[in-house]
């Protein structure tokens, strides 16, 4: 082994420090573990430094640039150790040390202070279980998220955002089923979209100055309003909630609304039969008192015709002309009482069953010619199968004849205005839920909003003088509460009017016989 | 028309209106019928006790007993009688609400009154026994 050493010079015993290895084995020994040492310790840095060039994200990279400074210097006092085993230089191996020493000294100085912030760096370990928790927490919120848009989404009352921009101009931003269920919009159509291009003229027209109020003085809102919309009249109550942004301006409008409209038309059914029930009772009054007289001078008057038969040719004459005018006034004044009882609901008739759909179809028939002289189509839409209700065939008859009438002459009012307008009315019947909805819609002149509240009262008439004295329309709403059912009008976005007859729907004839009967 | 049947039908008027009764009784007359008026319904039925007439023409609203009471107690009597009933308001329900199943016909006519309508279904309810 000695021989091999010395074969390429053996290391110098007699190095300092060495005194004590007095074999050359522990020389050997000495000599290898120094190479190693050293050659691990410039290994090591090479570690970290390709960790610091990867890792950009270490929190205190300095200290491990200063860890690898001061393995690598150890590492070469190491194998400077070795090298002088076989080559003293003092002075270099000296150097090397102090340099060595120094960076020691300055990295275990700068770890002290720095300790506490070593200390407090989180362990991969808490990392994880921060992680962790903001997972969850997370999860949590998007379930709540979730909840509250299904609660939202879910809601019987129609929910809105809209965006108020800086220019005061309105974007709407969010709307959830309800509103396109009330309204009869599409969300798809809405969202981003300005109010005055997507929603109904009638619903921009009411609502948008509410909210313009409600985003300037940026004060929570409520209001009212009924409007034509393209699903039909509807009532909606609405109350707006102004949103603020950090600069304390007015950003966006939370708007909810619920729909009133059932308990608006029962309120108004509620009135409109109380104020017919008074009517009728005023009708049934006024036509049994005034037939008294008229019925005792049309008598009498026949009387004097019987009397003239007798006299002279030029009294005679003279006399029949005067009768006749009489009586001609009085068969007039008789008429009028007529149309008042009837309004009463007193004109006799057995209550019957029989089906709207036919009586719709003769009414129809009958108005047909009249209205084809005036250059108006009569259409029918539905009644494909009977529907039967409970009343006087004959009086609902009238009333639809009534309504088509009514419908003419408003068709004609608008055709002195627009010459081209176009003169038509549809008829839809249908059954709804045990109802029979009769709808009529013309293309007229439509109702006007101011009088929309008088049009079934009686003698009211927009109409010129001789050309109605209002009784058509209140027999028409007389003889469907007669029937058990109403009668309402509105003005739909497309212009015209609409009328709709609701009638309960009776059971069908031997329909119901219980099976019971049958058998037996 | 002026050849008189042997037996002329008879005819019981309830009319409070003194006036209209006159002029109806005046008509009746001048067509062949016999014609006994009552100012009302109690009256009526009275003239009916005395002697049941051939038909009833009654007003409905009178004093005392009104017409649907004096049908009642004339169709106890005579189940078959014709009646007609002329009336400024009339009931719900038109004639059912005079008459039974089985009983006699039932007209109803508004005032003012149509006189030769009135007359024709006089002659229809009441055949010429001559």
């Amino acid at each position: 082994m000695i021989s091999t050493l010395a074969a390429f010079g053996a290391p110098s015993l007699a190095a300092p420090g060495l005194c004590v290895l007095v074999t050359p084995q522990l020389a050997w020994l000495h000599l290898l573990s120094d190479v190693a040492i050293g050659l691990a310790y410039l290994s090591i840095p090479a570690v970290l430094l390709v960790v610091l060039l990867r890792r950009r994200d270490l929190a205190y990279p300095w200290i491990v640039g200063l860890f690898a400074l001061f393995i690598t210097a150890c590492g070469l006092t190491h194998l400077m150790h070795a090298w002088t085993m076989f080559s003293p230089a003092p002075a270099t191996d000296t150097l090397l040390k102090a340099i060595t020493a120094v960076i020691s000294v300055a990295v275990a100085v700068l770890l002290w202070p720095i300790l506490p912030r070593l200390l407090a760096l989180r362990s991969p370990a808490a990392l994880a279980r921060e992680v962790e928790e903001r997972r969850a927490a997370e999860s949590r919120a998007r379930a709540s998220e979730a909840r509250m848009a299904a609660f939202i989404a879910n809601l019987a009352e129609a929910v809105f955002v809209v965006r108020v921009w800086p220019g005061g101009n309105m974007e709407i931003e969010t709307v959830n089923p309800a509103f396109e269920r009330i309204f009869g919009v599409r969300s798809a159509d809405l969202a981003g979209a300005t109010p005055e291009r997507v929603l109904p003229t009638s619903l921009v027209e009411q609502a948008l100055p509410r909210w313009r109020i409600a985003a300037e003085r940026g004060e929570t809102m409520e209001y009212e309003l009924t409007g034509d919309l393209p699903v039909g009249r509807r009532s909606w109550q609405t109350v707006l909630v102004p949103l603020r942004g950090p600069d304390g301006r007015v950003e966006r409008l939370l708007g909810s609304a619920r729909d009133v409209t059932a308990t608006r038309r029962l309120q108004a059914s509620l009135v409109q039969s109380a104020r017919l029930a008074t009517v009728g009772t005023m009708c049934a009054g006024l036509a049994h008192e005034a037939s008294q007289p008229l019925n005792t001078a049309a008598l009498w008057l026949r009387r004097v015709r019987a009397v003239a038969r007798d006299l002279a040719p030029e009294p005679k004459a003279a006399l029949v002309r005067a009768v006749a005018v009489l009586e001609e006034q009085m068969q007039r004044a008789g008429e009028l009482v007529s149309r008042i009882r009837a309004l009463a609901g007193a004109e006799p008739g057995v209550e019957e069953s029989f089906d709207a759909v036919e009586v719709v179809g003769a009414a129809i028939r009958a108005a047909t010619p009249g209205a084809a002289a005036r250059g108006i189509s009569l259409a029918l839409r539905g009644g494909n199968a009977p529907m039967p209700v409970r009343g006087s065939a004959a009086r609902l008859e009238q009333a639809l004849l009534n309504l088509l009438a009514n419908a003419g002459d408003a068709i004609e009012e608008r055709r002195r205005l627009q010459p081209n307008a176009p003169a038509r009315v549809e008829v839809d019947v249908r059954d709804d839920s045990g109802r029979v909805l009769i709808t009529l819609r013309d293309s007229g002149a439509g109702i006007p909003e101011a009088v929309r509240d008088s049009i079934f009262d009686p003698f009211f008439t927009t109409k010129d003088p001789g050309r109605g004295i209002g009784l058509g329309l209140p027999f028409a709403a007389a003889a469907a509460r007669a029937m058990g059912g109403s009668i309402e009008a509105w003005t739909p976005p497309e212009g015209g009017a609409c009328f709709r007859i609701e009638l309960p729907l009776a059971e069908a004839p031997g329909a119901s016989a219980p099976l019971g009967a049958v058998i037996a | 028309m002026t050849a008189a049947p042997s037996m002329p039908r008879r005819i019981l008027l309830a009319e409070d209106e003194v006036l209209a009764a006159l002029a109806i009784q005046d008509e009746l007359q001048s067509e062949g019928y016999a014609v006994d008026v009552a100012p009302d319904g109690q009256a009526a039925l009275e003239a009916a006790r005395r002697a049941m007439p051939d038909l009833l023409l009654t007003d409905l609203r009178m004093p005392r007993l009104d017409g649907i009471g004096l049908i009642r107690a004339l169709r106890g009597m005579a189940p078959l009688l014709p009646v007609v009933v002329m009336t400024g308001y009339a009931p719900a329900g038109g004639t059912a609400a005079f008459r039974n199943d089985g009983e006699g016909p039932v007209a109803l006519f508004s005032k003012p009154l149509d006189m030769d309508a009135l007359l024709e279904e006089l002659r229809r309810l009441l055949p010429s026994a001559g």
